[in-house]
């Protein structure tokens, strides 16, 4: 007989609908498992919220301290989630009513979460909204609440190369430190050369625990470079000077590839991005922590004329809808928290597309360095309200920040 | 209190078009979701300069979902691109049949197949003499089959059957038999079989355990409509349907995560949004996987027996790892010259099934959507998307603080098999690379070991039965799922029909008045 799918029996078929019901009603009358191997590791790495207490506040310089945290059982926190060195926290907090939140890099490192604790490191900002508030308000005690760990500024082996330059401004060397006691704890393994700039040796945050790390590893060294100092009680192995693209050849390993992460305040990326650009590295090779919030988009060149001083915007959340007012110079996210309304955020630098938002009528201005949103954002026309400046007024519907 | 007339639960695919048929038909409809994005699968995410489509490998062409799109006045700028796949089998150690391919691999196949059913054919007869007529045979039962369909669903009152009737003895005999079984009995050699049977992971079933007919519906859309994909990722698909739904009035809450059902009588009356908002509905589409949905969100008194005991008896289909790497060379100068390569340990699928019971198996499906998009990424880069299978129990074992590392290892496990199998390098271009393992897919989608795929569409539990038992599977007359847990199990269009199907009966009950 030539091949057919005649020989096979069609009768088949309708005993099959009655073995479907007899399997399906043979099954174990219980619940079914609320959780499997992979939503317990989805659940321990990125809670929705976690809350913590400050269990000691450290004093690193004049303007800058750390906080230990640790987790508040009492709020239904057991574990802190594991992190990546590089990862930051979001803060949540309520300031004289409107609801704010910032990211911070963890400045400890990853094994210190799995013993319990975190180290959030804040530098008293001038102008700064919530580190003012942190340092003045945070003590042993205070409850806190964070987001899970987030962010991709993290060394990754198959994308990065072995050897990492990281140039650190200020305050911006936590993530650096978490990376280095990683390093030493064998949680990653990358060689790390740090230059730090701070102004002076007294605003150097963390002296002696680099000092500690570098003796610990040889994979991480330290140079310490000093604006402000004078060349003359510049002390041993210390530079005078700032981040410049020569400084970043004398450190860098011959003919081999490396990687420049950067992490610091807006003035330092403007500065040692044009220094970075002279060593012609490929884009893989550059990797920057977050902008940061960003204000005064006049500054820019781009940005339009004849923008009026004050909008207005109606903002629908969930089924509550308000008309509020703000200053066209406020990004939409700090409009709309400045009038009390809670706006869901991370990152605040436009990349992490948490805030993801529609716009309804009006036009915005966006920062092109702050520019990630995705291709079909344009024209189903979405905004990220955290680096959108508003042009006119606006009607926006924003999610919900309750997670 | 305001009352809906349909909450839908999940803005998945599924979940957005029951919103948008909804709110098309002039229903009060809120969509819910707990993420701050529509789509689920359907989605994007950027990474520096590059923006990655997470799920997507290729639509049947653009005729089925487009239609499904116009239904729902969602507009999407679609490309089509003329190809199917290629499979290759790298070659062990001692196969007598390797031989050295284009790439100077040694293989035992290299299957690079054309879009159209008679040149699909030719091309497996070239490969595998002796091949042609089953595998045209195997095409005419699939468009008999449609025909089938069609008429089925002609006209009221089941008045097409007359014209569907002569077909409904294959239909029924596709319907009960694996894909092994009817190749076999269609007289395919063997090999020829392997390549034919490339797709079955779409759907995660192999050859011994997938049924003919629903093989055959989803394989003959690709080889005879080539490949479809939308110009902006499918976040363009996800927001076009978003754009429908409030369009048509209704509304959408993103960040608003259903924590809870109210029950009245029984049955299904309100939910819970992020633990303190009630909202009411006269009935309810949920798009959330059922495992989840009944522990989180229902008491378990409130849970049917019934429910409890088709979830014990069912098995949760295949999870995904996808490696999505952003490169700073060109498809050109990478050497890839494939939008869909499937690189496989053996070419039998039930073999390379059993070895996706493990990380990490030597399975991998490399795309390179600059094949289809030349400009997807900027001038001089390209973007390649990494897929392999495996059972959600791998992750057994693995402790947090070790699973970044294991990511790692995974990704460069996978990124090595390509690398070997298309013999091009991969690792000293990577620009940007995100990992995504079972907890990945488990922290967006929710289901079960993070599958994408719902149950497992095994042959006892096959698309046919659990379409003719539809409502049998409901939970409460008000409460309708849909999406990957339902009839058509994974896939887009599939997603798409089972949200508009529950939409459909939703509108009907409510204009009955029920």
């Amino acid at each position: 007989m030539a091949s057919s799918i005649k020989s096979l029996k069609a009768k088949k078929f309708l005993p099959m609908l009655g073995d479907r019901r007899a399997r399906l009603k043979a099954g174990e009358n219980r619940m079914p498992d609320g959780t499997d191997a992979a939503r317990a590791i989805a659940l321990a790495l990125h809670p929705k919220r976690q809350y913590l207490k400050v269990a000691q506040v450290i004093t690193r310089s004049a303007d800058c301290k750390s906080y230990v945290l640790v987790p508040d059982l009492g709020r239904g926190t057991e574990k802190l989630a594991y992190f990546g060195a590089g990862k930051y926290l979001s803060v949540f907090e309520t300031i004289g009513g409107s609801p704010v939140n910032r990211a911070y890099s963890i400045s400890s490192s990853p094994k210190k979460a799995l013993e319990g604790t975190y180290e959030l490191t804040v530098r008293k900002v001038e102008g700064g909204f919530m580190s003012r508030y942190i340092h003045e308000h945070w003590d042993v005690g205070t409850l806190v609440e964070v987001s899970a760990p987030a962010g991709n500024f993290e060394y990754q082996p198959l994308r990065d190369a072995p050897h990492v330059i990281a140039l650190a401004g200020g305050s911006g060397i936590t993530p650096f430190l978490s990376m280095a006691q990683a390093i030493a704890d064998g949680d990653e393994d990358f060689t790390l050369t740090l230059l730090y700039g701070s102004r002076d040796a007294e605003n150097i945050l963390f002296r002696d625990e680099l000092d500690i790390i570098a003796q610990k590893t040889d994979k991480v060294r330290v140079v310490h470079v000093l604006s402000d100092a004078s060349p003359d009680s510049l002390p041993e192995g210390m530079r005078q000077g700032f981040l410049t693209a020569d400084l970043i050849r004398e450190f860098a390993p011959a003919n081999e590839p490396y990687s420049v992460f950067l992490c610091g305040s807006q003035q330092m990326y403007a500065f040692v991005d044009k220094e970075i650009a002279k060593l012609g590295l490929e884009k893989k090779y550059i990797r920057h922590e977050l902008f940061g919030e960003f204000h005064n988009p006049a500054s820019l060149d781009d940005y339009p004329e004849n923008v009026p001083e004050t909008v207005q915007i109606t903002v629908t959340v969930q089924d509550e809808t308000k008309t509020v007012t703000g200053s066209s110079t406020d990004s939409v996210m700090q409009i709309l928290e400045k009038n009390g309304i809670a706006v869901p955020a991370r990152c605040r630098s436009g990349e992490c597309g948490f805030c993801h938002s529609h716009l309804l009528s009006g036009e915005v201005y966006v920062p092109k360095h702050m520019e990630f949103r995705r291709l079909a954002d344009y024209p189903f026309s979405c905004i990220h309200p955290c680096c959108s400046f508003p042009l006119t007024d606006l009607v926006i519907n924003v999610p919900s920040a309750e997670r | 209190m305001k009352t809906y007339d349909v909450i839908v639960i999940g803005a998945g695919n599924g979940g957005l078009a029951a919103a948008a048929t909804c709110a098309k038909a002039g229903l009060s409809t809120l969509l819910l979701e707990r993420h701050n994005l529509p789509g689920g699968s359907a989605s994007s995410f950027v990474r520096g300069r590059f923006e990655f489509e997470p799920s997507l490998h290729e639509l049947a062409g653009v005729e089925m979902v487009g239609q499904q799109f116009d239904n729902l006045d969602a507009k999407v700028d679609w490309l089509t691109h003329a190809s199917t796949f290629r499979l290759i089998v790298p070659a062990k150690e001692g196969d007598k049949d390797a031989f050295v391919n284009e790439n100077g691999v040694r293989v035992t196949v290299d299957a690079r197949m054309p879009v159209g059913f008679e040149n699909f054919s030719r091309k497996l007869d070239e490969l595998v003499p002796g091949s042609y007529e089953s595998a045209m045979k195997a095409f005419e039962l699939s468009e008999n089959m449609f025909k089938a369909f069609d008429a089925l669903g002609d006209g009221e009152n089941y008045a097409g059957l007359p014209k569907a009737l002569p077909y409904m003895p294959d239909v029924m005999r596709m319907t009960s038999h694996t894909l092994n079984e009817a190749l076999n009995a269609l007289g395919m050699p063997k090999k020829a079989q392997d390549i034919f049977s490339t797709y079955w992971c779409y759907m995660g079933v192999p050859g011994s355990r997938f049924d003919f007919l629903y093989y055959m519906a989803m394989q003959s859309g690709y080889i005879k409509n080539g490949t479809g994909v939308p110009r902006l990722r499918s976040h363009e698909m996800s927001l076009a349907i978003d754009k429908s739904i409030r369009d048509h009035g209704g509304e959408i809450w993103y960040n608003s995560e259903v924590t809870k059902v109210l029950m009245r009588d029984g049955k299904p009356a309100g939910v819970v949004v992020n633990g303190s908002k009630e909202v009411y509905a006269k009935r309810f589409i949920c798009n959330a996987s059922p495992n989840f949905v009944w522990t989180d969100l229902f008491e378990e008194a409130d849970v049917p027996e019934k429910q409890k005991r088709m979830i014990n008896a069912r098995k949760t289909a295949v999870a995904l790892t996808t490696v999505y790497l952003g490169m700073n060379k060109t498809k050109e100068e990478l050497g890839i010259t494939d939008y869909s390569v499937f690189i496989a340990p053996d070419s039998d699928s039930d073999k390379q099934f059993e070895a996706c019971q493990n990380f990490f198996s030597g399975y991998c499906i490399i795309n390179c959507l600059n094949e289809i998009i030349p400009d997807c990424t900027p001038k001089g880069t390209s973007q390649l998307f990494l897929t392999t299978m495996t059972s959600g129990d791998v992750m057994k074992g693995v402790k947090p603080e070790d699973y970044k590392k294991f990511k790692t290892k995974v990704a460069r496990d996978m990124i090595e098999t390509c690398e070997k199998a298309l013999n091009i390098s991969i690792i000293p271009y990577i620009e940007e690379i995100e990992i995504a393992l079972p907890p990945t897919f488990s922290r967006y989608l929710n289901t079960p070991q993070g599958t994408p795929y719902g149950y497992m569409l095994d042959k006892w539990d096959s698309m046919l039965p659990r379409t003719i038992q539809f409502m049998q599977d409901q939970p409460f007359d008000n409460f309708l799922f849909c999406g990957a847990s339902q009839e058509r199990g994974d896939g887009y269009p599939s997603a798409y029909y089972t949200g508009e199907k529950a939409a459909r009966l939703t509108i009907k009950a409510i204009k009955e008045g029920k």
